[in-house]
């Protein structure tokens, strides 16, 4: 045979249905390109957290001085001198203050750090400064009140460069510029409430002898970033300095951060491989999506050049030869596919890099396409169309050449499940009767039909039930927190202190500065870490104590009744940890605290508590006591935790920046501020999904499209006698409406069924390694269920529409004459 | 009945044109049985599409019934269709689908309502005058079996009685044997003859001389031009004398 013939008949076969190979392409396109897109990103963190991290010289370990200690810097920069191993070294100051950068147009108060660094020659050397806007600071500013603000807080609170912040001592600051130094790449304030520090803790960094000066520390410093020589051991080189220090400053004390004990970077990594997990699943569904509905659809071709595959057998045509032409259909859609994959690759995987990078802090970014992924997926969009005319071409060649060469009535054919149709009452005309025997008829057919549909229908559920359940989860974190008197305010302080002590009396008493008080309400709380144990199941908690009978907030129950005071004590679990325990109300739980035994001394103790109730926060973590149980942890009468109800009028700001001059102060926090946080948790999956929802629309509408689009041209000789005998295109095509509604029907339904598996094999997958310390609510959102129904049922039915113009160009004569 | 008058089709095929019918004139009358004779080629098939509005002619006019079929368009073309003429096709065009039955009651479910030429039928009556129909032909005992499950002759007497339960008057028949061996073949040329008989016009295109034996009349194509119309050779035989 000549290859030739071959590939013009091949090429023949592509001119005819060039559209369907094409839309099959896409679809393999849009699964190879969301598997490199998505598979790559642990690699773009990782590498790109790499790379900013080296250009903006990171340092390798950092000494820190005993709270409240300082040293002078020439002494300390003599001192360490000679010490081998250390290839660079940068003094800084760092220092706590309050900031408050409100404009006209927004208050902007917080907490933060002044982080005072050598400005000259471009410095600092280690710990460099990215900066985003603005300017990079010079000799010149030196002893100069200017700062550069870290970006993220600056982003999320809108500082711009320029404006003026007032800090601690109120002393004004210009801000020149607004950067990241890779020390601050995820924000850690001092009492590792590292949850959104982003948000809520300043870092601005100034010039050293600006520090100095403002903070009345001429000529000190109390902490110094090192950067190892190539090779030098790190452990090595801290007992080094040790000694060193120790020598030259043996009253002091310090401690080592290495980058290993850097929580905030350690964050960053192992998040981006945590985060992986999830993605792979996504990515390795969609794949798996858009390779069954191309393998569908790859199929479905071929099987429409049955009949002369069977031709070609009787003819004496070699197997190979057979098998030939239904390849080179794969061939195509292998080649359009890998090419249409690469540029969707590329495409999306541009996309999704830009989407990391306006939510993850890296300056510098190394997001090419991730090959390794691209190779798998790409390997698979050539394999799969070879697979999918497996099938196809193996039951060719089982029909005998005689049946192969025969034509007319003499074709062999089954009814299918026709016989079935006499046993059905079906109502209406014949005409109106024929979509329902049409899909009896050919049950195989049908069912290809009803698998393409579904397929879409699994992929829109599942992924976007994806969503749908992040988006209820935050839903239920929200309405946990914010179900009773929202405008709370969360008053954490430094440490216990006696609830007749003045500290708290003077917070009770914090008025406005026309006298009236700042709060309606102040609740005494407690809030302290445990262990919740059954068996040999164990998880950590947070258990708050509130007084539940008067409480400005108390946990909505999803099971059992809040105690009392009266009451014995009992504990309030949440859902998650309920079920990660496998207790309910009414058993027993062991709870691992701590109990003061002296003035200052604790004792982890455990004691056995009946769970009374289940609370609807999603997060894990969190339990509740009533405040009558103090004596369990031997803190009677004292307080941590203060819980606020503002006063009528009372601004948030105001009553935020008079909590944060208090002293024993720790924190300061909106309740809905903490509700949002748990938006910025999820931000980056919500964001990439939104994006995954999208495509996966145009992937399910792709194959919903060809697959009835396909369905048209296998039927194009009945409608042509239909349209010999005179019957409408309009009869013809709500005929055909009627026949794909039905299947849409089947497609949505079984699709759904399967779409909700999918989503709860997805979500358990993720919940039971990644996000364990959540409660995930698995839902379909009604707008899900309406969108899935609309592609799943009235996009399929409707698609004959979009044939109208095909049919009625028919060419009838030659349709007919068509052989079987 | 049918005038069709100078009827030319062409077709470009690459850059050459084709004419598949060159200026063919004729008239049929009512309840005349048309053998159309041609071999492959002559164009004798798009004859009978263009007369049943299947196709459009090139130039030329064509009459049915006192209309002008050239001169109107789609729609009416298939109102022209579906209650002028019926097809009856060589590979019988049944939908598989459907039984023998469900085939015939189609064509009658698809009648308008307020169709004049007979009385409104409801769902029961159309399986009542299919099921008449099927038994008129001889199928009264299949009425309910699928195609595949038929021989092909018992096909094309469905795709005969379909044509015959729209009561159209004209019967357009395609090589109607030329799927079929000659005994099948013969009876249903007898059921077709029973229908010119009955006062319907029926063209048959063949290219089976035996067949233009019992026609009233033969038109012979070649090459797009009526090379003979009239009287069958040799004189009018009837079906029993065939032999093929």
């Amino acid at each position: 045979m000549n290859m030739s013939f071959w590939l013009r008949w091949s090429w023949r076969d592509l001119r005819a249905r060039w559209l369907q190979v094409l839309a099959i392409s896409l679809i393999i396109a849009l699964g190879t390109g969301v598997f490199a897109g998505l598979g790559g990103q642990e690699s773009w963190r990782v590498d790109s957290l790499d790379t900013s991290t080296e250009r903006l010289n990171m340092h390798d370990f950092k000494m820190e001085l005993a709270d409240g200690s300082f040293i002078d810097q020439t002494d300390l920069i003599a001192a360490l001198d000679g010490i081998e191993g250390v290839a660079a070294l940068e003094p800084r100051l760092i220092v706590p203050t309050l900031l408050d950068a409100s404009t006209e147009d927004d208050t902007v108060l917080a907490q933060g750090q002044l982080v005072g660094v050598d400005v000259s020659e471009n410095g600092p050397q280690v710990d460099s400064l990215y900066v985003d806007q603005g300017r990079i600071f010079t000799s010149d500013d030196a002893g100069q009140n200017v700062a550069m603000l870290e970006l993220q807080f600056a982003d999320i609170n809108n500082v711009e460069v320029g404006t003026t912040l007032r800090i601690s001592g109120d002393v004004e600051l210009e801000t020149v510029g607004i950067g990241q130094s890779p020390e601050y790449f995820a924000v850690v304030p001092p009492d590792n409430s590292f949850v959104f520090g982003e948000a809520n803790y300043a870092v601005m960094f100034v010039p050293l002898s600006t520090a100095q000066r403002i903070t009345d520390r001429e000529g000190l410093i109390n902490n110094v970033a090192f950067i190892l020589a190539d090779g030098a051991d790190s452990a090595a080189v801290q007992a080094a300095v040790e000694a060193h220090m120790t020598a030259s400053f043996p009253d002091t004390g310090l401690d080592f951060v290495t980058r290993d004990d850097d929580i905030g970077l350690t964050m960053l990594y192992s998040d981006a491989k945590n985060d992986q997990v999830t993605w792979d699943i996504v990515a390795l569904m969609f794949l798996v999506g858009a390779a069954l509905g191309a393998f569908n659809l790859a199929g479905r071709i071929v099987e429409s050049q049955r009949r002369q595959i069977g031709i070609g057998m009787a003819l004496g045509v070699s197997r190979f030869w057979i098998a030939f032409r239904p390849m080179l259909v794969g061939v195509q859609i292998a080649v359009l596919g890998t090419l249409l994959g690469l540029l969707a690759g590329i495409g999306l995987s541009s996309l999704f890099a830009s989407l990391f990078r306006d939510i993850l802090p890296m300056p510098y970014w190394e997001t090419s396409l991730y090959m390794p992924g691209f190779i798998q997926a790409t390997v698979l969009g050539i394999l799969l169309p070879f697979a999918a005319t497996v099938l196809p071409i193996w039951r060719a060649v089982r029909v005998s050449p005689v049946d192969a060469i025969t034509t007319g009535n003499l074709v062999a054919k089954g009814g299918g499940l026709s016989w079935l149709a006499n046993h059905l009452p079906l109502p209406g005309k014949s005409f109106m009767q024929m979509p329902v025997k049409n899909i009896l008829r050919s049950p195989w057919r049908s069912l290809l039909t009803v698998l393409g549909i579904s397929m879409a229908i699994i992929l829109m559920t599942a992924f976007i039930g994806f969503l749908d359940s992040f988006v209820a989860t935050l839903d239920r974190a929200e309405d946990a927190y914010l179900y009773e008197n929202g405008d709370r305010m969360i008053v954490t302080l430094d440490r216990f202190y006696p609830e007749t002590n003045g500290e708290i009396a003077a917070i009770r008493d914090l008025a406005a500065e026309d006298g009236s008080p700042l709060f309606a309400q102040l609740e005494i709380g407690l809030m302290l870490g445990g262990r919740l144990i059954d068996g040999d199941e164990d998880i950590d908690t947070l258990i708050e104590l509130h007084d539940m009978d008067q409480a400005i907030w108390r946990p909505k129950l999803l099971a059992g009744e809040l105690p009392t005071a009266s009451d014995e004590p009992g504990i309030i679990l949440s859902e998650k940890a309920a079920d990660d325990l496998g207790v309910a109300v009414g058993d027993l739980v062991t709870l691992e605290h701590p109990r003061r035994e002296g003035l200052l001394s604790f004792r982890l103790v455990q004691t056995e508590l009946p769970v009374i109730g289940i609370h609807n926060n999603p997060v894990r973590a969190l339990s509740y006591m009533d405040l009558s149980a103090t004596n369990l942890v031997g803190l009677n009468d004292v307080t941590n935790l203060l819980v606020a109800k503002p006063a009528e009028g009372a601004q948030p700001d105001t009553i935020k920046l008079a909590l944060m001059n208090q002293p024993g102060v720790a924190s300061v926090q909106e309740i809905a501020e903490i509700s949002e946080s748990f938006e910025v948790i999820m931000d980056l999956f919500v964001t990439i999904l939104q994006v995954v929802r999208i495509i996966v629309l145009f992937m399910a509408f792709l194959i919903a499209f060809n697959t009835t689009s396909i369905n048209v041209d296998e039927r194009v000789r009945e409608i042509s006698t239909m349209f010999a005998f005179g019957l409408p295109v309009r009869t013809v095509t709500r005929m055909q409406i009627f026949e794909n509604l039905i299947i849409g029907v089947l497609g949505t339904a079984l699709g759904l069924v399967l779409g909700w598996f999918a989503l709860n094999a997805m979500l358990v997958a993720r919940v039971e390694d990644q996000l364990a310390e959540f409660k995930f609510i698995v839902e379909i959102s009604p707008e899900t269920l309406i969108v899935s129904m609309v592609l799943g049922v009235l996009v399929v039915a409707i698609t004959p529409l979009l044939s109208i113009r095909k049919m009625t160009r028919l060419n009838i004569p030659d349709m007919l004459r068509v052989m079987e | 009945m049918i005038r069709l008058e100078n009827i030319s089709k062409r077709y470009v095929m690459g850059d050459v044109q084709v004419a598949a019918l060159d200026g063919v004139s004729l008239e049929v009358d009512k309840g005349e049985f048309v053998v159309v004779l041609g071999p492959s080629g002559s164009g004798k098939t798009t004859l009978l599409n263009i007369i049943g509005a299947l196709d459009v002619p090139t130039e030329g006019h064509v009459q049915i019934n006192g209309g002008n079929m050239t001169l109107t368009n789609k729609v009416n073309r298939f109102k022209f269709r579906r209650e002028t003429v019926s097809f009856i096709f060589q590979t019988f065009n049944l939908f598989p689908s459907l039984t023998a039955l469900e085939n015939v009651q189609f064509v009658l479910d698809m009648q308008p309502a307020d169709k004049t030429k007979k009385e409104k039928r409801n769902g029961q009556a159309n399986r009542a005058r299919a099921i008449e129909v099927l038994t008129d032909v001889g199928l009264g005992e299949r009425v309910n079996h699928f195609p595949h499950e038929l021989s092909g002759g018992e096909q094309q007497r469905v795709a005969i009685a379909r044509a015959l339960a729209t009561g159209n008057p004209v019967l357009l028949a395609d090589e109607p044997t030329g799927e079929l061996d000659f005994r099948t073949g013969i009876q249903i040329l007898e059921l077709l003859k029973r229908q010119a008989e009955a006062g319907k016009t029926v063209l048959v295109v063949t290219h089976n001389r035996e067949i233009s034996r019992i026609a009233d009349r033969v038109i012979e194509l070649s090459s797009g031009k009526i090379v003979s119309d009239g009287a069958p050779r040799g004189g009018k035989a009837e079906i029993a004398d065939l032999q093929w």
